[in-house]
């Protein structure tokens, strides 16, 4: 892993950022309460205006609830690179931005609602959340390939050290549905996360 | 016999493919040796190499060659928590003013004030550490930001509206300082810390303090419960959310039953970075060699083309 140009640059002591990015699909029954996780995270995030602290610590937590409901995990996928370079890594971190939000719908639904609809709420049998990290150092556990169930239960651990370890610089989290009575389906997930693959 | 060997060499140089092998082998011969030589070095030093990590922790690395350098003044700016020096009697190749995020700080000892040292920056493998007075005010320039929403991206971006002028004193805070110092246990030893909380007429000790920049931040956030100015000032935060007045819950659940010809299901995105961002216009293109990750079995693609 560690190549010739990487010792080089450790030993010009320039800092290494490794920015992750890793998907996990959760189907299922009981997989909608999630939702809720989630968005409690981003209300939190919302609500300190994106401070990394508070969003470490909804990192963890969103990652704690995926461990424990590991049994709904579908399928998986991630992708990653090294950086030398802090510009590089950011137009990156950016990048992925771009890219894991062009994946739903985040306008706001103008469709008018109706009112004499009986109340039936759907319950999503699928959840997809894309974690993306930019830190410093680095974490073997994140570099490599996770879609297998170990290999994902061991990133997601090493994600919630690496933000004890205070090396974050950068993290993002994208789910979709959005919240409770929303739907993602499978037909969705086949088109907009092509690089998911089975656990 | 001597003669054959000799008609024998210059028949060889004398063919224009065998000369080439020659130089071909020569250059191969030299490069190896070159590699080797280069490689022992490294392994050699990787001692210094994790020695210089600790140092090298956080954020921009200094470019300034190791030594003892005389400073005149020191500026701190909260934007971005860059620290700028402006040093004395420097050589000719050394600039005179010097920038860094990653600075440590310590007061002089007792012994350098007796000896009437003045403020010195000190740099030893790449760190670099102020040793100022007691008294040694650092000029802090405060950014007045606002947080404004680009309507456009959903990203909050951080403006500076004005800026002011103020001083901070690191070792000043008397009182702070004494008991601060016996926390620390030594003063005289170069350390991270982050200015306090701003206030007009002057800032005097210290918010936070650490071994690392991070520990720094962590021990000011101990005491405020909020992230140093710089800290604030440096994250984006980028969100694609509904806007701030939607509650969540509120809004009425949709169902993608009713536009079954959206290819999208709903969702929500945020993130936040202290990344600095490149200056430069293109985008990132990732090379087909580097990076990591689940889709490498099948060709390695840069952003965007997976989807089609």
């Amino acid at each position: 892993m560690s190549s010739w140009r990487d010792r080089m640059n450790q030993f010009s002591g320039r800092t290494r950022y490794v920015v992750c990015r890793l998907f996990l699909h959760l189907g299922g029954e009981q997989v909608a309460p999630l939702l809720g996780t989630l968005n409690q995270v981003a209300i939190a995030a919302q609500r300190d205006e994106g401070d990394l602290q508070t969003l470490g610590e909804g990192l963890v937590e969103i990652c704690q609830s995926l461990l424990q409901s590991e049994v709904y995990w579908q399928s998986a996928a991630n992708e990653g690179d090294v950086f030398w370079d802090e510009g590089a890594a950011g137009d990156y971190v950016n990048g992925l931005f771009t890219d894991s939000a062009q994946r739903y719908l985040s306008q706001p639904d103008v469709t008018p609602a109706h009112k004499d609809d009986p109340l039936v709420v759907p319950i999503t049998r699928h959840v997809i959340v894309m974690i993306t990290v930019a830190f410093e150092g680095e974490v073997p556990e994140l570099e490599s390939d996770l879609a297998d169930i170990s290999a994902m239960k061991e990133g997601l651990k090493a994600l919630i050290n690496v933000h004890y370890q205070d090396a974050i610089r950068a993290i993002q989290i994208h789910f979709s549905p959005a919240q409770l009575g929303d739907e993602l389906t499978s037909d969705q997930i086949l088109v907009n996360f092509p690089e998911l693959i089975p656990l | 016999m001597k003669s054959i060997v000799s008609r024998g060499m210059l028949s060889i140089f004398q063919s224009s493919k065998s000369r080439q092998l020659v130089v071909l082998f020569l250059v191969l011969t030299l490069s190896w040796t070159t590699i080797s030589c280069g490689e022992s070095d490294v392994k050699n030093s990787v001692g210094t190499t994790q020695n210089t990590k600790q140092a090298q922790e956080n954020r921009a690395n200094t470019a300034i060659a190791d030594g003892k350098y005389e400073v005149q003044q020191a500026t701190y700016d909260d934007g971005d928590g860059q620290y700028t020096l402006f040093l004395l009697n420097t050589p000719p190749s050394v600039p005179a003013t010097f920038r860094t995020e990653n600075l440590q700080m310590a007061q002089l000892t007792p012994e350098e004030v007796t000896a009437n040292q003045s403020a010195y920056l000190n740099v030893k493998s790449g760190q670099a550490a102020l040793h100022i007075p007691k008294d040694f005010k650092l000029e802090y320039v405060h950014n007045v930001v606002e947080k404004a929403e680009n309507p456009q991206t959903g990203q909050s971006e951080t403006r500076v509206v004005r800026q002011e002028s103020n001083f901070w004193t690191p070792f000043a805070g008397a009182l702070a300082g004494q008991v601060a110092g016996q926390a620390i246990g030594n003063l005289f030893a170069p350390r991270h810390y982050v200015p306090p909380m701003y206030q007009s007429g002057g800032l005097f000790g210290y918010g936070g303090y650490g071994n690392s920049y991070g520990q720094a931040v962590d021990s000011y956030r101990q005491r405020y419960q909020a992230p140093p100015i710089a800290e604030r000032n440096r994250t984006v935060y980028r969100t694609t959310q509904r806007s701030r007045t939607t509650e969540f819950g509120s809004s009425t659940p949709r169902s993608s039953f009713g536009s079954s010809s959206s290819q999208r299901s709903t969702g929500t995105g945020f993130g936040s970075s202290n990344l600095r961002r490149s200056n430069s216009s293109s985008s990132y293109r990732r090379a087909p060699s580097s990076g990591f990750g689940s889709g490498r079995s099948s060709g390695s693609r840069s952003f965007g083309g997976r989807r089609r």
